[in-house]
């Protein structure tokens, strides 16, 4: 009984593959190539995207901001119950905060108060309120993973000297170290209590740096913000759909120079495609005469072709996915990432979520395989059409 | 039974260019005959051999084998009517020399899907008949002349053909390996095959157990 497959076809084909040695090893190689910088930027930027995501998810809804002569100034703190009496706000929150520059390292700290008997804004800072103790006589901080390594560089290990802008040291306590949810935003982060923030930061006690307003019905956003702007022309109010646009324009430019990278990878394997495309070797055509004169099929050439071509590609497919799966999540995408995630003046320290995206496995697939395949057969088939005497001849 | 009717035979050089392989030749070869085309280089031997094994089409005329018109077949049909009755000695082998004998061997079996019982048997029949089992598993590019020459006349044999075409089977054969082909000819003659053998080496001229020699010049056959 005849099988379905062809084994002896397959065989053949496999054979085809290692008698041109050299050059099967050159193509897998470019594919492989292909296939796990495409991959690892898919990869990258699915893991980044839910990271931001999340980011952004995690924030209120609106900020609002005094804006004066372009530029961000303190706003009164009174400013909340005004705020909170517009209808379809649940919550607003006076934030204090502010960027500290260590000239030591060259990098700043996004400085974040907080007070401990307020409902906090997010969940993470919740946390750290929860888990931490901010209250105590003694100054003291919490501080991101990155803000940790900054500071042990310098030896600073158990404090840190704050230069407060009369020229005078504010030293505090390092309580703990957070790993945020999110990675990303809280690598640069230092939490502390918001009287801390305005000792260090020199803010007034009426004075908040923003307001945070929670809206619960997404709906009443726009609603909620022309009603903020009415009541404080001078406002810049951001909502977290500006924040993501803003968040993803980043990533997009930083996309934007791997996908130049991209295109001279893809530019090469279409060069590939093309010298296939444009003709079979003397060689290759006179085997194919050959067959054809034997006996065999346009179909059965077509078979070898097609398995020759599958064999190569696929092999090539999963060895770039695998390459890339272990690059991005196991070794962290060295040096790629840092091109990505690089935009924070903190080296971070961010783990790239695993996010398996079937669909990204099949647009690798998509854009590589069956290119591959079409390359190989169509001049197979436009020999393999001709008649025998005439290829071999 | 074999049958050439008005057979004209053009190839294109180029647009303005054709020369003419044959002119409207008619040529009719029994079942089980041997038949020598001899001629020199250019002749249109190789061309006639061409066409019995549909490999080209005439340009006009009809090419009959067993009253089929297969100069009409259309490409896949034609393929299958080689694999099912021409085996083809080429003059250079046309083996594919990276591959071993064995595999060579078995090229024209390969689209049938046999099982390996099936491909082993022919393959061990075809072997014992040509000499060459003991070189099994040699590759073909490190085979002598003779032995390449061999595996050629295994491989035409394999799938058993009621036809078998030789282009100048000689020609890269000092005159031992070239009489110990002819000895090969009788054999097929002994086993009631049809061959057809395109040459202009004169150890094939006078044989007496051929049926008939054929002088072709510039595309016309001599009488």
């Amino acid at each position: 009984m005849k099988n379905k497959i062809n084994i002896y076809l397959i065989e053949y084909a496999i054979n085809a593959i290692l008698r041109q040695k050299y050059k099967s090893i050159f193509i897998t190689t470019i594919f492989t190539l292909l296939v796990f910088l495409l991959s690892s930027i898919f990869f990258i930027t699915n893991s980044i995207k839910y990271e931001l995501n999340s980011t952004v998810d995690a924030l209120p809804e609106i900020i609002v901001q005094k804006v004066k002569a372009g530029r961000h100034y303190d706003m009164d703190g009174d400013s909340i119950d005004s705020i909170l009496s517009i209808s379809g706000v649940s919550d607003a929150v006076a934030r204090v905060w502010g960027y500290y520059y260590f000239e030591n390292a060259g990098v700043n700290f996004s400085i974040v108060g907080v007070d401990s008997y307020e409902k906090q804004y997010k969940d993470s800072l919740a946390n750290i309120v929860e888990k931490f103790d901010l209250e105590s006589d003694k100054p003291s901080m919490i501080i991101g993973s990155g803000v940790r390594d900054v500071m042990n560089q310098n030896y600073y290990k158990d404090y840190f000297n704050f230069i407060k802008p009369d020229g005078t040291l504010k030293r505090v306590e390092i309580a703990g170290v957070f790993d945020g949810d999110t990675n990303l935003e809280s690598n640069d982060m230092i939490v502390m209590s918001k009287d801390l923030v305005r000792d260090i930061f020199d803010i007034a006690e009426s004075k908040a740096s923003d307001i945070v307003v929670k809206v619960p019905n997404p709906d009443e956003v726009p609603t909620v913000v022309s009603k903020i702007k009415i009541l404080y022309p001078d406002s810049r109010i951001i909502t977290s759909e500006d924040l993501k646009v803003s968040y993803q324009n980043i990533f997009d430019y930083k996309s934007g120079v791997f996908l130049a990278l991209f295109v001279v990878s893809l530019f090469t394997f279409f060069i590939i495609i093309y010298d296939k495309a444009s003709g079979l070797s003397s060689e290759e055509k006179k085997e194919i005469g050959v067959l054809k004169a034997i006996g065999w099929r346009v179909d059965d050439v077509m078979k070898e072709k097609f398995y020759e071509a599958f064999i190569i590609s696929f092999f090539a497919y999963t060895l770039g996915v695998a390459l890339a799966l272990a690059f991005v999540y196991i070794f962290q995408a060295p040096i790629l990432q840092n091109i990505f995630i690089g935009y924070s003046q903190l080296k971070t320290n961010f783990e790239l979520p695993f996010i398996l995206d079937i669909q990204t496995l099949f647009l690798v697939f998509f854009l590589s395989v069956p290119i591959y395949i079409a390359a190989t057969i169509i001049p197979s088939w436009r020999v393999a059409t001709l008649e025998a005497d005439e290829v071999i001849r | 039974m074999i049958e050439l009717k008005n057979i004209t035979k053009k190839y294109e050089i180029n647009k303005n260019n054709t020369t003419i392989a044959l002119h409207n030749i008619n040529l009719s070869i029994q079942e089980g005959e041997i038949v020598i085309l001899k001629g020199a280089s250019g002749s249109g031997k190789s061309t006639i051999l061409s066409l019995i094994a549909a490999l080209s089409k005439p340009t006009s005329g009809e090419v009959i084998v067993d009253k089929k018109h297969i100069s009409k077949l259309p490409d896949n049909f034609a393929s299958i009517y080689r694999r099912d009755n021409i085996g083809f000695i080429f003059q250079k082998y046309n083996l594919i020399p990276t591959l071993s004998v064995k595999e060579n061997i078995l090229l024209p079996l390969v689209p049938l899907n046999l099982s390996n019982k099936e491909m082993e048997e022919k393959l061990h029949t075809v072997m014992q008949k040509f000499t060459i089992e003991h070189k099994k598993d040699s590759i073909v590019k490190r085979l002598s002349g003779g032995e390449q020459q061999r595996v050629a006349i295994a491989r035409s044999y394999v799938n058993n053909p009621k036809i078998i075409i030789a282009d100048e089977p000689t020609a890269n054969l000092d005159e031992r390996l070239s009489l110990h082909f002819i000895e090969i000819l009788k054999e097929f003659k002994a086993l009631g095959k049809t061959v057809v053998v395109a040459t202009h080496d004169p150890l094939f001229f006078g044989l007496d157990f051929v049926d008939k020699e054929i002088e072709i010049e510039r595309g016309n056959l001599l009488l």
